[in-house]
C-alpha cells in the first residue's frame, strides 16, 4: 500500500461574519496517497477553495476550523503554531493561485520577488546559486528568462501563470494544490499550461491537488475526483467512476450539464440554487433540489458510505446496494 | 433579404498614454449577413474583437468604418437611432450585477424600460406583463421577486430577469455577450433554455458572443470564428463543429477541455495571442501549418464550400 501524504478527517470549517455563522466545509474526510492528484471539484460556494486554504492554513481572520485533522506529509497541520508553519509552507508544500496577477506585487520585478521566496526558506545560499536556480526553473515552465527583469504587468496571463507554477515550484516541494490555476486563461493557452503540468507532475514525482470547477480540466490531471456541494463532500471515486457512472444525483447533474457537442440543443440543468450556507440543516444539502429526494432526505443527514469501491452521501444510494 | 448585413466593419481604438502613437484594431475588415430568425455565435479568445462586435452592432460604440444595415436602414455613421430602431435592438451582458441599478427594485428596472417604450398603455398592463414573463421563466411566486432588489438574487436569476428585461421590448435583434460566462455550470442552463425559448417564440434574431466553442455548438445555427479583429472562419455550427478547416478553429476544438472525448491536442508555436504585425496572416505567427505566403499577405475569406468560408492560405486554390 502506498503512502498516505494528506490525510483530510472531518474537516469542518465555518466563517464568522457579523452574526452569521457560515457553514464553508462540514465533515469532510479524505485521503491523498503518494504520487496521486486528486481534483476537487464544486460550484461557487461549496466549499473547495476554503478547503484549499485550510490545509495550507491560509484562512482569513473570520474562519473558524471547528473540527477535525488534517494530516499533510506527517505534520499535523492544524495543531502547528504559526511560525512552524511558516517554515514548512512553501518548502514542503505549496501552492498555484488563480489570479496571478494579484499574487504578485506589481512594483517589483518578477525575478526579485522569486528569489525573494527563495532566500526566506534558504538564508545561505548565494546570489549565483539562486540565479542558477530561478533559471533551471524558467526552463522547466518554458519561459525565457527575459521574464526575471520584467514586471508583472508587462507579461501576458499565460505566461504569469507560469511563474506562480515556478514560484510553487521554488524550494521542490513534495505537495502541490492548483487553485483554479488555469482558469482565467483562454482555452488554447490552459490546453498548453495543462499538458505542462501533466509533464512537471511526472517527472518530479508530485502529490497534490487540484482545486476547480471545471470537470474537463480536472479529468485530464487527476486520478480520483472529490464532488463537494454546499460543504459537504457528496461523492468521491476515481476520475472514470465519477465522469463515467456517476451515483450521486448531484453529480449525476452536473456531468449532464455539461454542453456535448453531440446532443440537443436545449441544455441540462439542475433546478434551484445553492442553499443559504448560514443555516446548520439536517437533512441532505441537495434535497431541496434533487429529482429523487423523498421525506427521510428531509429528516436525515447522509453519512458518507462506501459503494462499489467509492464513497458516496446520499440515502438513495445506499438503500439501493 | 438578411435582416442585418456588415460589410467591411473596423473598429480601432488609439492607445498610448502621452501621444495617440499606435492603434488597436478590435475589428478590422468583418463582413457578415444575419438572416432572420437565426441564432449567430461568434466566437473567440479574449482579445478578438468579440465584445466590441456587440458594442458596435447595439450602437453603443461608433465603428470606425465600414456599412451596418439593418432592416435595411443605414445605421452605421451615428450613434443617433430613432426610438423604435432602438427598441428593436436590445443587448445582455456579461455581469447582470453591473446591468441593473442596484437602488431600484426589480419591479421599476423592468418597467421602466417598458414606460420609455410605450409598451402597453398603463403601468397595470405592464405588471400583467411582467409578472406572465417571470412566471414562464420559472420565478414562483413571481411578485415576491419584483419587490427584490438585485443584490437579493442570485446570479442566475437575475440574467433571466435581464434576459426578460430585454424581451419584454419585443427586440427584433439581440446581442448575448457572453451571457452564461459568470454562472455555474447547474444554473447555466435554465439562462440558456429561457433564452432560447424566447428567442424561438418571439422570432428574435440572436447574436451570441461567447468563448466556449461547445456551448456556441450546442446553441448557434452558424458561428464565425474572430481572431484579432478579423473573421477566420464562417460556417454552420455544424461543420465548425464536426469538420473545422482554419488551423485556429481546428486548435480551438482540439483544446476545448472535454469529458466525453479526448481529442489529440494540436500544439501552437506560441502560447499566447500577438498583436499582428506587418500585413501577414494574423494567426501566421501561431500556426504550425504556416508557409511563406502567410507571413507576407493575410489571407482574404473565401467560400470553399456552400456557406462555408475560410481566411487560410491552405485551402485557397490560387
Amino acid at each position: 500500500m502506498k503512502n498516505v501524504v494528506l490525510n483530510v478527517q472531518d474537516l469542518t470549517v465555518h466563517y464568522k461574519i457579523s452574526k452569521k455563522v457560515i457553514h464553508a466545509v462540514e465533515n469532510v474526510s479524505f485521503k491523498v496517497e503518494d504520487g496521486e492528484f486528486v481534483g476537487i471539484v464544486g460550484e461557487s460556494g461549496s466549499g473547495k477553495s476554503t478547503l484549499a486554504h485550510t490545509i495550507i492554513r491560509l484562512l482569513p481572520i473570520n474562519a473558524i476550523v471547528v473540527g477535525g485533522r488534517i494530516e499533510l506529509l506527517g505534520y499535523d497541520v492544524l495543531s502547528l503554531g504559526e511560525e512552524d508553519m511558516r517554515k514548512i509552507r512553501w518548502k514542503e508544500f505549496s501552492m498555484v493561485f488563480q489570479k496571478s496577477l494579484n499574487a504578485l506585487s506589481p512594483v517589483h520585478k518578477v525575478g526579485n520577488q522569486l528569489a525573494d521566496a527563495m532566500k526566506a526558506h534558504n538564508p545561505n545560499l548565494t546570489e549565483e546559486e539562486i540565479i542558477d536556480r530561478l533559471k533551471q526553473l524558467l526552463r522547466m515552465v518554458n519561459l525565457p528568462e527575459r521574464v526575471l527583469k520584467a514586471y508583472p504587468h508587462q507579461l501576458s496571463g499565460g505566461m504569469m501563470q507560469r511563474i506562480m507554477i515556478a514560484l510553487a515550484l521554488l524550494n521542490h516541494p513534495k505537495f502541490i494544490i492548483f487553485d483554479e490555476a488555469t482558469t482565467a486563461l483562454d482555452v488554447v493557452t490552459q490546453g498548453q499550461i495543462i499538458e505542462e503540468i501533466k509533464s512537471l507532475v511526472k517527472s518530479l514525482s508530485l502529490t497534490g491537488l487540484v482545486i476547480s470547477h471545471d470537470l474537463g480540466v480536472v479529468s485530464e490531471l487527476c486520478d480520483e475526483i472529490v464532488v463537494m456541494y454546499a460543504g459537504r463532500l457528496v461523492e468521491h471515486g476515481t476520475t472514470e467512476q465519477i465522469l463515467q457512472q456517476p451515483l450521486h444525483p448531484y453529480t449525476q447533474g452536473l456531468v449532464r450539464s455539461l454542453p456535448d457537442f453531440a446532443r440537443e440543443r436545449r441544455l441540462f440543468g439542475i433546478p434551484g440554487n445553492l442553499p443559504d450556507l448560514s443555516e446548520s440543516v439536517h437533512r441532505c444539502v441537495f434535497a431541496p433540489r434533487c429529482p429523487i429526494a423523498n421525506e427521510e432526505c428531509f429528516t436525515t443527514v447522509p453519512s458518507t458510505e462506501e459503494v462499489d469501491g467509492r464513497r458516496v452521501a446520499c440515502l438513495k444510494v445506499g438503500a439501493r446496494v | 433579404m438578411s435582416l442585418l448585413s456588415v460589410k467591411n466593419l473596423k473598429k480601432y481604438y488609439s492607445a498610448g498614454l502621452v501621444k495617440k502613437h499606435y492603434s488597436v484594431k478590435a475589428l478590422d475588415g468583418v463582413s457578415f449577413d444575419i438572416e432572420p430568425g437565426e441564432l449567430f455565435g461568434v466566437i473567440g479568445e479574449s482579445g478578438c474583437g468579440k465584445t466590441t462586435l456587440g458594442l458596435v452592432l447595439s450602437r453603443l460604440e461608433r465603428e470606425t468604418s465600414g456599412e451596418i444595415t439593418f432592416k435595411g436602414l443605414k445605421l452605421s455613421g451615428t450613434l443617433k437611432l430613432d426610438s423604435d430602431t432602438r427598441r428593436q435592438i436590445q443587448i445582455i451582458f456579461q455581469n447582470p450585477y453591473e446591468s441593473f441599478d442596484p437602488r431600484l427594485r426589480i419591479e421599476q428596472s423592468l418597467l421602466l424600460p417598458m414606460r420609455i417604450n410605450r409598451i402597453c398603455d398603463n403601468d397595470a398592463e405592464r405588471r400583467e406583463k411582467i409578472l406572465g414573463y417571470m412566471k414562464d421563466a420559472g420565478f414562483e411566486p413571481p411578485d415576491a421577486f419584483l419587490n427584490r432588489y438585485p443584490h437579493e438574487l442570485s446570479g442566475g436569476q437575475l440574467q433571466r430577469i435581464s434576459i426578460i428585461r430585454a424581451m419584454l421590448l419585443k427586440p427584433t435583434f439581440l446581442v448575448a455577450d457572453e451571457c452564461v460566462s459568470m454562472l455555474d455550470l447547474s444554473v447555466r442552463a435554465s439562462v440558456v433554455n429561457l433564452l432560447l425559448d424566447l428567442v424561438e417564440r418571439e422570432k428574435t434574431t440572436v447574436l451570441f458572443i461567447t468563448h466556449d466553442l461547445s456551448l456556441a455548438g450546442h446553441v448557434c445555427d452558424r458561428i464565425m470564428v474572430l481572431y484579432l479583429g478579423k473573421t477566420v472562419e464562417l460556417s454552420t455550427a455544424k461543420r465548425i463543429v464536426e469538420s473545422p478547416l482554419h488551423p485556429y478553429t481546428r486548435i480551438l476544438m482540439s483544446y476545448s477541455p472535454s469529458i466525453f472525448k479526448k481529442r489529440e491536442k494540436i500544439s501552437v508555436k506560441k502560447l499566447d495571442v500577438e498583436t499582428a504585425i506587418g500585413s501577414g496572416c494574423v494567426f501566421a505567427p501561431r500556426c504550425p501549418y504556416s508557409f511563406e505566403k502567410c507571413a507576407q499577405q493575410m489571407p482574404p475569406l473565401i467560400e470553399i464550400e456552400p456557406s462555408h468560408s475560410v481566411a487560410c492560405w491552405l485551402y485557397s486554390r490560387t
